[in-house]
């Protein structure tokens, strides 16, 4: 308050009440040009928006009230999308109201107001990295954010057959979902075997493609060893193939009466037909053999790339100090490598959390165990999946989804944190 | 010393050898199976007794399958997401690498968490949204979700090598009197020529992988794209045509294994650059 | 304290507005009420069709259009799922179809989710078609669609490795047992999925819901009866012999079996009639009989789908798409799409039509159903399916014995009605 005081007009508080209605402080600013745009795009906001806003937050607080007459759903989709607009909405009149109150500051400062000319080039200068990057952030808040909002909503509805659009509406039932879960034992049980697996598949699988791409990238990169761009031209191979057409094809091969694996590999070493798609733990194996198979090229054109940046003098210096093979393989080569792939790692683990395709390609989830809602083999997002299209059980996907959220997130931000190119945010 | 070097030459092709045998088995399988006659798995080898060329013309035969305007969709999608993906990614990641601005700290890493969320039950808003906007069974609503996707990875990989370019290049063209777009095109992005690379890449092979919300989006056979296509051919309970499919698995994995190929030089100096640098 | 303020009113203001919000409507529910007696004759009705079987409609519609002066617009779908799964999006979105085609087993739960119209039709129109198709097609007492056809799995045998078909399940066994070795086998079934196994486990003693005089009773669950473990053991038989193969359980069984069929390695398989085309496509000299009678004496009890013409609730021109559907189905025009698509029509009046009765495939089909069960056409009926997969996977493949198994799958049946309820 005290403030106020030592300035002779008031100018910013007239400029910041009148522009409860956006524009009118920025013409009693004398800005015409922008105060009259500023109008004209309110104006505008709401003639075009105003039914998605109206229909859409009424829908939202309420799912519909007449069976056949309103479809929840729908109803549910338009409120998030008014939500958007809204904060968009609410975005573009903060900046309105600040944009008043220092304009009129500057005048009570007896400042030169800028002209139009000037507030281009400033829009430019201060605006430019925005204005680039609006058209992928609008992108991503329907393609990435939309959804979200989706399933964080869904998750505590009642969405399922029985509640089903347009014979029945869907209504708000809070946790009810979430406390399903954990209390009725089904769910509990198959939650946590199917948890438990995720991880354990997250874990072996990653960190055995990670492990095979690196060694082999530093045994290839021996520098006796001949014709290393064919060999390093197949090793890429298995991740030039679309991963989904292998995947299929493997599943072919792990047949157990007729694919090739059992008939002709392991029948070939004496070995009788192996339970690859009725046992889960055979199936495990294989599901993540398979990864592996698919995922270290990846890996090891990334090591090899690291390989090659290091510098020759390194290993010299070490030779001369009488440092074995093995210790210049531990002290030099192994930190630097794993240094500046630490954050691909990361996303490799993220993805076999989320890898939905192989899971699903190669024997849909199963083989079946009894006693569960979940096949044998199913991570939580095929379960996920599984729910929503076989048994219509749309609120507890949406709940497990966001389940699943919170593990990846509270891992990913305690990983990304430690990376590298997330600690640099100073170097300006 | 000879003598262990020695042993460990013959190790490293053995191991090299054992894994060309791993990984061209499976591969060697799928061609084999395309000219096997017949239709099922269980009745195909490696290599056929009576080798045929009829899958491959079963597919090219726009009568009998719809195979041919597949290729041609999955071409259009996966070049247009790769070009719409290479431009907002650059402007995304050169802001992010070189200008100060709100949300500048955690926007990107908001947003490759928020992009690891699964969304499949979110299938049927996303097909709402679509609904919406009149793009159902349109390529452009395809494209578009795949852009967003591409989004925040490809950005932060980018990021990471435009820091590696250093900013008095930029600094002393800005005193020349260089616009921001011209700093951008003439001089940033020439530099940035193997990640841009890499990022066209992923963009271009990342639409083959999916065939969930392709299947959502795409309603009519002639709009389907190879892989929601090919994996109706083999998913059917009953009747899969699982020669036919490697047949058209051949024909998309040679030309994007030879792209994959011809790109290799890049992943080294693009995907590797912020590691080593820094 | 200034903030506290106008944070309290930001949220008043948010209140006022969201509870200003909402469509306005003269009265509610005015959709609902006044049915016209005949809304006026719309330009077109939409028609979603199987896949590939939509040939015959051409023919049809026009003669339709000729004689109703409405233009059909038809459009084929995959019907196991994405019929289903279309409608629930399109319709809506105010882009579905009027006429839709549909397994009968999903009607309860379509029908649950208010996705058909009820169809009001004459005596006249029902009496047409076989009193259990009709059934199939009524849920909850009231018809929600028209047979369009039958069917039910047979015997399917190669004629150049079996003579003729055998009349009992023993025989057939003896007849395995001789021929199943290197790489051939005598006999194949896909009974570790439930839609095959019920034959034997029904034919058996066993059922799914108790019929209480034509309502099915979700409450009473019969698979783990005397009988459904009987018939579940008579199953495990088949594979722990070694008569049917590991290979053809699970998701990819069934292409599996076909493959094998079509080169030739097996002497007979069950299956579904959809098999016939492709299996003489491959060029296989089939026969096609009804299923050999169990060692009971009984018959095999199969499942029996129903496929049904059905207006969708979102037509707004159900009249006419009812119209559609009388016309559609009527006697001559289904032995149209019978010639046409080889599907067998449930008009009582074709049963005796030489076109029929002279067709191996169609007769096997129509002797089978004598014994055939249609499939429970109630909601509860889509949480049978994958306990009841899971537990003849397991036994199948030795890990549990049948009663246990099928124990396990009943109180997860249960559960599973239970919870959504």
């Amino acid at each position: 308050m005290s403030k106020d005081l030592s300035y002779a007009t008031s100018h910013r508080k007239k400029a910041l009440i009148l522009s409860i209605i956006p524009g009118l402080g920025q013409l009693y600013n004398k800005q015409f040009l922008k105060g009259a745009s500023f109008l004209i795009m309110s104006a505008a906001f709401f003639y075009v928006f105003y039914d998605l806003l109206n229909i859409g937050l009424w829908g939202l607080v309420t799912l519909g009230e007449i069976p056949f007459t309103d479809h929840s759903i729908f109803l549910l989709v338009y409120g998030i999308l008014a939500l958007i607009v809204l904060v968009f909405g609410i975005g573009f009149y903060l900046f309105n109201l600040r944009d008043a109150y220092k304009v009129g500051l500057s005048r009570d400062n007896h400042e030169p107001i800028s002209t139009v000319k000037e507030q281009y080039r400033n829009l430019i200068d201060n605006g430019f990295p925005y204005l680039i990057m609006s058209p992928g952030f609008l992108l991503l808040v329907f393609v990435v954010v939309f959804p979200i909002l989706f399933v964080l909503l869904l998750a505590f509805t009642n969405y399922d057959l029985y509640h089903s659009p347009p014979a029945k509406l869907v209504d708000w039932v809070l946790f009810k979902n979430f406390v399903d879960i954990f209390k009725v034992d089904m769910w509990r049980q198959t939650f946590f075997s199917v948890l438990s697996w995720t991880l354990v598949w997250t874990f072996v699988a990653t960190t055995f493609q990670v492990a095979l791409g690196i060694f082999l990238a530093i045994i290839v990169n021996q520098k006796e060893i001949k014709g290393k761009a064919i060999i390093r031209t197949v090793f890429i191979l298995p991740w030039a193939v679309p991963a989904f057409v292998s995947i299929l094809v493997f599943a072919g091969m792990f047949n157990e009466s007729f694919g090739a694996i059992n008939r002709d590999i392991l029948g070939f070493l004496g070995i009788e037909g192996l339970p690859w798609m009725t046992e889960p733990i055979f199936t495990r194996i294989a599901l993540i053999f398979m990864q592996t198979w698919l995922g270290f090229p990846f890996i090891f054109a990334m090591t090899t790339g690291v390989l090659q940046s290091i510098s020759q003098d390194l290993y010299e210096a070490a030779t001369v100090d009488g440092a074995s093979n093995f210790q210049k393989f531990k002290n030099i080569t192994l930190p630097l490598v794993l240094y500046a792939i630490a954050p691909v790692l990361i996303t490799q683990y993220t993805f076999n959390f989320n890898n939905f395709n192989i899971i699903y390609l190669f024997n849909g989830g199963g083989p079946a165990i009894t006693g569960q809602n979940a096949g044998g083999t199913d991570i939580i997002i095929s379960w996920i999946y599984r729910l929503t299209m076989t048994s219509a059980q749309y609120s507890k996907a949406a709940t497990l989804t966001m389940l699943l959220s919170i593990i990846v997130i509270t891992v990913a931000i305690w990983q990304f944190r430690r990376t590298k190119s997330f600690q640099e945010e100073d170097m300006m | 010393m000879k003598k262990q070097n020695f042993v460990r030459l013959t190790l490293t092709y053995l191991v090299v050898l054992i894994m060309f045998v791993i990984i061209l088995y499976p591969l060697a399988w799928i061609i084999g199976s395309s000219f096997n006659p017949g239709q099922s798995l269980s009745g195909s080898s490696i290599i056929p007794e009576n080798a045929t060329l009829a899958h491959y013309k079963e597919l090219f035969d726009t009568s009998k399958s719809n195979y041919v305007y597949w290729y041609i969709n999955s071409l259009k999608v996966s070049i247009l997401t790769m070009l719409f993906t290479v431009i907002l990614v650059s402007f995304t990641a050169y802001s992010f690498s070189r200008y100060r601005f709100v949300g500048r700290k955690n926007g990107l890493m908001t947003f490759l968490i928020l992009q690891m969320i699964p969304n499949f039950a979110a299938l049927i808003a996303i097909y709402i949204l679509a609904m919406l906007t009149h793009l159902i069974d349109t390529h452009l609503g395809l494209i578009l979700v795949y852009v967003g996707g591409q989004i925040p990875m490809n950005t932060w990989l980018m990021k990471g090598y435009l820091d590696t370019i250093p900013k008095e290049l930029d600094e002393s063209a800005k005193i020349d009197g260089a616009g921001h777009l011209r700093i951008f095109f003439q001089i940033v992005m020439p530099l940035a020529t193997p990640i841009i690379a890499v990022v066209a890449l992923f963009s271009f092979i990342a639409p083959f992988a999916d065939f969930i919300v392709a299947s959502i989006l795409l309603r009519t056979e002639k709009n389907y794209t190879l892989a929601v296509g090919l994996y109706e051919l083999v998913a059917k309970q009953f009747g899969a045509e699982f020669t036919t499919f490697a047949a058209g698995a051949v024909l998309i994995a040679v030309p994007i294994a030879i792209l994959f190929l011809s790109f290799q030089r890049f992943f080294v100096s693009g995907l590797t650059a912020g590691g080593t640098k820094g | 304290m200034k903030k506290a303020l106008s944070i309290f009113m930001m949220v008043v203001l948010v209140l006022g507005v969201l509870a200003a919000c909402g469509p306005k409507r003269e009265t509610a529910g005015t959709n609902d009420t006044g049915k016209k007696e005949e809304t006026a004759k719309p330009e077109k009705l939409v028609v979603w069709e199987d896949k590939d079987k939509s040939g015959w409609l051409e023919k049809v519609a026009a003669d339709f259009e000729k004689e109703y002066g409405i233009k059909i617009e038809y459009k084929e779908v995959e019907m196991a799922t994405k019929m289903r799964d279309q409608l629930r999006l399109d319709g809506p979105a105010g882009t579905g179809p009027d006429v839709v085609t549909l397994p009968h087993d999903q009607i309860g739960q379509v029908v649950t989710e208010g996705l058909l119209a009820e169809l009001k039709l004459d005596k006249e129109v029902t009496d047409k078609f076989s009193q259990s198709s009709i059934d199939a097609e009524t849920y909850d007492g009231k018809v929600y669609g028209l047979p369009k056809s039958s069917e039910t799995p047979v015997f399917v045998y190669n004629k150049d490795l079996m003579a003729e078909a055998p009349k009992t399940m023993d025989e057939l066994y003896t007849f395995s047992k001789d021929f199943t070795k290197d790489g051939k086998f005598g006999f194949l079934a896909l009974w570790d999925n439930f839609y095959f196994a019920y034959g034997i486990i029904g034919g058996m003693g066993g059922y799914v819901f108790n019929n209480n005089n034509g309502t099915l009773d979700p409450e009473d669950i019969g698979l783990n009866s005397k009988g459904a473990v009987d018939g579940t053991a008579y199953i495990q038989k088949w594979y722990s012999e070694g008569l049917f193969p590991n290979g053809i359980i699970g998701e990819n069984g069934g292409s599996a079996m076909d493959g094998l069929f079509t080169e030739g390695k097996v002497a007979a398989v069950m299956n579904g009639p959809w098999s016939f085309q492709p299996y003489k496509d491959a060029g296989i000299n089939i026969g096609v009989s009804a299923l050999p009678t169990l060692p009971n004496g009984d018959h095999v009890k199969t499942f029996m789908g129903v496929k049904g013409w059905h207006v969708s609730a979102y037509s707004k021109n159900q009249e006419w798409a009812a119209k559609f559907l009388e016309f559609i189905t009527n006697d001559e025009n289904a032995k149209y799409r019978f010639e046409q698509t080889a599907e067998v029509p449930t008009n009582t009046a074709l049963v005796d039509d030489p076109a029929i009765k002279e067709n191996e495939g169609a007769k096997a089909v129509a002797e089978q159903s004598q014994y055939a069960l249609p499939m429970p056409n109630i909601p509860e009926m889509g949480q049978v399916w994958d306990p009841m997969a899971k537990s003849l996977q397991t036994v199948v493949t030795g890990k549990t014995e049948p009663k246990a198994a099928l124990d396990s799958s009943v109180e997860q049946i249960k559960a599973n009605i239970a919870s959504t309820k």
